[in-house]
């Protein structure tokens, strides 16, 4: 019999929970959107071996899981000497992750970026730093939020990676309680209402700032 | 008084990988003039005029613009940018900035000035192309008409001795089309130099001190308006005015 009672006493710990698997999400999107822009500078610059970098950053990240990446940095780093905290572990690899398929997405908005535009700033005498901060940058970004939305919530899902090196997030929390109460069901319901919640929250937010930077142009 | 030109160019090639679209311009420019670039589409109009600013790169010859030489160092293109100001057929204002920051833009990142100078100049731009009540709208607001006279005032900012001026009314509507030429006929009352590529015979005729005909990469025929309209030389003209009668 399903029994979802049980898992009101334990709604404290879930939320709880949830807010750890929130803070896990926006750091990477932070760290992913930085790691991103960085990656794509590198990848439309002119200086050959900046580009080759980025190149290979992208399909390594892109093309390998990231649970490996994740066992990588927390099971692997460790051999190296360097040992990192189950969060802080999980931060990085997600970042990264993120910062490979965030590149992507800002190439894509550059790249939307009608020549005119670099051409216009040009004949202005602007330098090259200045119209990508200026011009070009500021454009692609706003072409982008829909991507990074995407990517954002594809994060936020993955972020239940995180559970199998124990961070105790809201999938390793439902997990918990799930197994000493032997209701499987009843959690994991529970554990995917809690990111359905999130991931349309966030969706929510998202809309928002694209609206608000639509009524710009 | 026998003046110096502003620009000279000497024997100008370029090439795109195996075609060459200069095929060798020489042509000096005066302060004050008002030249006029008439041809067929793909005869080199565009390119010379881009080459002026770097905006590419000539593969041969020399190029030397108020005194100083267009050569690969950025010093010297980006000092040649802020003297040479340039409008496009494709307006390509900033989208994201309104009006007043398109114009304010350049004089505060690139000549660094003092910003509320910067703005005052703007609005006495705007209102010098007829557009100060748009000040605060952002460019998509606009009539085409309406975004071309703002980017003659946003490149009119950094205070330019010479305007390039690439087809500017030939994306516009026909209606349209007197509102941006008027502008530029102030210019150049003001005495502005201006190179301007135009399929505008009128404004070719009433407003240049010289009209060049290109044809195929080269300085086909060059002369007063007159000599140009009136009198062709070359039959290669004489066909080329018939056409865009
Ligand atoms: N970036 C480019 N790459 C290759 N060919 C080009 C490029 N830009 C212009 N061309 C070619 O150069 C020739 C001259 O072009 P353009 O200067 O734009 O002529 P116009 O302005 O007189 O129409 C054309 O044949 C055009 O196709
Ligand atoms: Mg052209």
């Amino acid at each position: 019999m399903l029994d979802f009672t049980l898992v009101q006493k334990y709604i404290p710990f879930l939320i709880k929970a949830s807010w750890v698997t929130l803070e896990i999400s926006i750091l990477s999107i932070l760290i992913g959107l930085i790691l991103g822009l960085v990656i794509v500078l590198m990848k439309i610059s002119s200086i050959k071996p900046l580009s080759l970098f980025a190149d290979f950053y992208i399909w390594v990240l892109r093309g390998t899981p990231m649970l490996v990446q994740l066992f990588l940095v927390y099971f692997g780093l460790p051999q190296l000497g360097i040992e990192l905290s189950p969060f802080l572990a999980s931060l990085i690899a997600l970042g990264m992750n993120a910062g490979a398929y965030m590149a992507e997405i800002f190439r894509g908005g550059i790249q939307s970026i009608p020549k005119g535009q670099m051409e216009a700033a040009l004949s202005l005498g602007m330098d090259y730093p200045t119209i990508m901060r200026r011009i070009i940058l500021p454009q692609a970004f706003r072409v982008s939020i829909p991507g990074i939305g995407n990517e954002s919530i594809t994060l936020l899902k993955d972020s239940s990676l995180a559970s199998l090196v124990t961070v105790s997030e809201l999938m390793m929390t439902s997990q918990r309680f799930a197994s000493s109460n032997y209701a499987f069901i009843e959690f994991y319901i529970t554990a995917a209402i809690f990111y359905l919640i999130m991931t349309t929250l966030l969706t929510f937010v998202l809309r928002r700032i694209e609206s608000k930077l639509a009524v710009a142009d | 008084m026998i003046q110096n030109p502003i620009i000279t160019m000497e024997n100008v090639h370029k090439s795109y990988g195996d075609l060459e679209v200069l095929k060798g311009i020489d042509l000096q420019v005066y302060p004050g003039e008002v030249i006029s670039l008439i041809g067929s589409s793909g005869s080199g109009k565009s390119t010379l005029l881009r080459c002026l600013n770097h905006l590419e790169k000539i593969s041969k010859g020399t190029i030397i613009i108020d005194g100083i030489h267009l050569d690969e160092s950025s010093r010297h293109i980006n000092q040649i940018r802020r003297e040479v100001g340039m409008v496009f057929q494709q307006f390509n204002l900033f989208p994201h900035m309104t009006v007043l920051q398109n114009v304010m833009e350049a004089p505060i990142r690139v000549l660094k000035r003092d910003r509320s100078d910067v703005k005052k100049q703007a609005l006495t731009l705007l209102k010098k192309v007829g557009l100060q009540d748009k000040a605060e709208v952002y460019p998509k607001k606009l009539s085409g008409g309406q975004q071309q006279r703002v980017a003659i005032a946003r490149a009119l900012a950094m205070n330019p001795k010479i305007m390039l001026f690439d087809e500017p009314t030939s994306a516009l509507d026909p209606e349209l089309v007197n509102e941006v030429l008027l502008v530029m006929k102030e210019l150049v009352a003001e005495g502005m130099t201006m190179l301007v590529v135009t399929h505008e015979m009128s404004f070719a005729r009433d407003a240049s001190d010289r009209v060049i005909y290109m044809s195929n990469g080269i300085i086909e025929e060059t002369g007063s308006p007159d000599e140009i309209f009136h009198h062709p030389k070359s039959q290669k003209l004489k066909n080329f005015l018939v056409s865009i009668k």
